[in-house]
């Protein structure tokens, strides 16, 4: 073991701030230290996932205080996995975005890096804690970071996207710090496993205003329907790995967020239709608004959007086949995204409006990046040799097993108008002809951005060549999920404690 | 101060919160300045900090230390844990106005008006 699940949080918040100081010794550092302290996450995360397989859940205690009444950090199968995955995708941000703003000035890659590094510590707090309060916490570490590297060009009208994307947060996070006041003081405590186990002394009233608020408040980072209206503006203002951020990394943890709760704090009969309805709901109006976007990222954005939908319609199913399926689905756009996001900034890049329609013919004269976006493309809607066909088949059948009849249906139905959307733009990279009129200024992509482009691409061939190199992780995560009275004993009695 | 005097306290603490919550929400979604909304936001907040105060206060309580002369008084100790909250709550309802002020400035100085309506180069 090289570390403990405490140093995932404490590590990137002190590197953050210490950016700045180092920045005044040598320029370099302000881009080379947060690539050793993502670096050493992933290898971190990779170690302790690896053991957590083997021996079982690590709950670490905060400060000496026991679990009840102290913070602790759960670090099991699933947690693992969502850490794990969210760090690595930090890790290939940061090659991406290496050289970021390199020739223009010092000043916007510092605040850059200061805030990618609060974002990633901020999401990797939400997933591996073990106390409500603290995961309040930690989702407005994301929000201030994620409003700020929102509004990172000054040019645009980013501070406009930024702003909507604060209100809706804030009242957000104020519904979750009332059902957070709700609980408290129903059965005093803030600890997930104690409520999980006291639960059923509370007045159903209670509960279910406290789910609502719940609800209302994870909701926005993780994509749901009435609230996410701030995503397509974010995503669109905001810069390019910052999209493939909040995709790859933020929702994820909100999604997380929503399932724990569902799934081990509220045992409401029940929740499993709201989330399969709030799913579809999600999934069929981003990916219908999809169809209508002219501009790159905003279809993107509502795409990420409609794959969130999809992957709580999977969570929803309720069966271990559902979970994962969903958990799949999570694993796949962490990575597919991430990749669109990439090579769709270079394909647009020096465009103003960032049209779909100024993208004719690029494939000619870009060839390396039409062909990881195509690849992106063909995998995020599930053609065979690519990854994303397992986990929408995963979905597909574990529907099937509980005789969703309807769900399929619908969820085939959009997967066409998906495919509508996406082989539109591919149809205009490879098939027309370029605009010499247009603003779009072909160039190669730099090695960096091509390394971090590349690993995303050959992970897509080898999920998709050879699933079950992730399915038995999978598995373990899915019933880690599903066993909520095994979370309650293992926080509550504690199994392979660390104590600091 | 009998019981039912109590009872009425903690109902006026809890409603005036409750109001609170409201004013604030009020605030954010009819008011057309950009400041009017963050000064909604933080009565939000208010509102919020004083209900978790709220529960934690006990009648005649007093201070959650252990100090000599004061070992059996643990019954009559007012739950820190909401007290804690609140600080915490408090300094992040900071850090997000302050957040929301600096954005303010930059939609000032990109569209020259406080005014919601006029802001609209994104879809609202």
């Amino acid at each position: 073991m090289v570390g403990s699940p405490v140093l995932l949080i404490a590590i990137p918040l002190l590197a953050a701030f210490l950016v700045p100081l180092l920045g005044m010794l040598w320029k370099e550092l302000v881009r080379i230290v947060p690539g050793l302290v993502l670096g050493y996450l992933v290898i971190l995360s990779a170690s302790l996932y690896i053991d957590v397989l083997q021996t079982g859940t690590i709950v670490e205690t905060l400060a000496g205080w026991e679990a009840p009444w102290g913070i602790n950090l759960v670090f099991s199968p699933l947690t693992g996995f969502i850490t794990t995955l969210m760090t690595f995708i930090g890790f290939i941000i940061w090659i991406y975005s290496y050289r970021f703003k390199r020739n223009v000035e010092f000043e916007a890659a510092k605040k850059y890096f200061i805030f990618l590094m609060l974002l990633i510590a901020g999401s990797v707090g939400i997933v591996i804690t073990g106390d409500i309060f603290n995961q309040f916490v930690f989702i407005e570490i994301v929000g201030i970071s994620a409003y700020a590297l929102t509004a990172f060009y000054t040019g645009r009208n980013s501070a406009e996207a930024a702003f909507k994307y604060l209100i809706m947060g804030s009242l957000s996070a104020s519904a979750l710090l009332i059902a957070i006041v709700i609980i408290y003081s129903q059965l005093g405590t803030l600890n997930m496993a104690e409520i999980a186990a006291n639960i059923h002394t509370m007045n159903p009233q209670y509960r279910v205003m406290a789910m609502i608020f719940f609800i209302i408040g994870i909701g926005v980072e993780a994509e749901i329907f009435p609230l996410n209206g701030w995503a397509p503006d974010a995503y669109t203002e905001a810069p390019g790995p910052v999209g493939a951020a909040f995709s790859g990394i933020v929702v994820k943890a909100g999604i997380y967020a929503m399932v724990r709760m569902m799934f081990t704090l509220f045992d409401i009969s029940g929740t499993m239709q709201v989330l399969i309805i709030v799913g579809l709901v999600t999934l069929i109006i981003a990916e219908t608004a999809a169809l209508r976007q002219t501009q790159l990222k905003r279809m993107l954005a509502y795409s990420s959007i409609g794959q969130m939908g999809l992957v709580l319609v999977a969570f929803g199913i309720g069966t271990q086949a559902g979970v994962f399926a969903a958990l799949f689905l999570m694993l796949n756009h962490a990575i597919i995204k991430p990749l669109l996001f990439f090579s769709g900034s270079y394909l647009v890049f020096n465009s103003k409006e960032k049209k779909i329609a100024e993208m004719n013919g690029l494939g000619k004269l870009m060839p390396i990046t039409a062909a990881f976006f195509a690849l992106g493309s063909f995998a995020i809607v599930g053609l065979p040799p690519f990854a994303g066909f397992w986990s929408k088949l995963a979905v597909l059948t574990a529907a099937a097993n509980e005789g969703m009849l309807l769900i399929i249906a619908l969820i085939l139905l959009v997967s066409i108008v998906e495919i509508v959307y996406y082989f539109r733009v591919i149809n205009r990279i490879y098939f027309f002809k370029f605009d010499t009129q247009s603003s779009v200024v072909p160039h190669k992509p730099r090695g960096n951005a091509f390394l971090a482009m590349a690993i995303l691409g050959i992970l897509i061939l080898v999920i998709g060549f050879y699933p079950d190199a992730v399915s038995e992780m999978l598995n373990r995560a899915a019933d880690d999920l599903l066993n909520t009275p095994k979370y309650i004993k293992n926080v509550l009695s504690i199994g392979q404690t660390l104590t600091y | 101060m009998n019981l039912e005097n109590i009872e009425l306290i903690r109902i006026g603490v809890y409603g005036t919160s409750i109001l609170l919550i409201l004013i604030g929400l009020y605030a954010v979604l009819t008011k057309k300045s950009l400041i009017k909304i963050v000064i909604g936001l933080s009565i939000i907040d208010g509102g919020i900090h004083l209900l978790l105060i709220g529960i934690g206060y006990i009648k005649d309580g007093t201070a959650p230390i252990f100090s000599p002369g004061m070992e059996g008084a643990a019954d009559r100790m007012v739950d820190p844990v909401p007290q804690a909250l609140v600080l915490t709550a408090i300094v992040i309802g900071f850090g997000v106005t302050a957040v929301a002020l600096s954005l303010i400035i930059r939609l000032y100085r990109h569209h020259n008006t406080l005014k919601i309506d006029e802001i609209k180069n994104l879809k609202w």
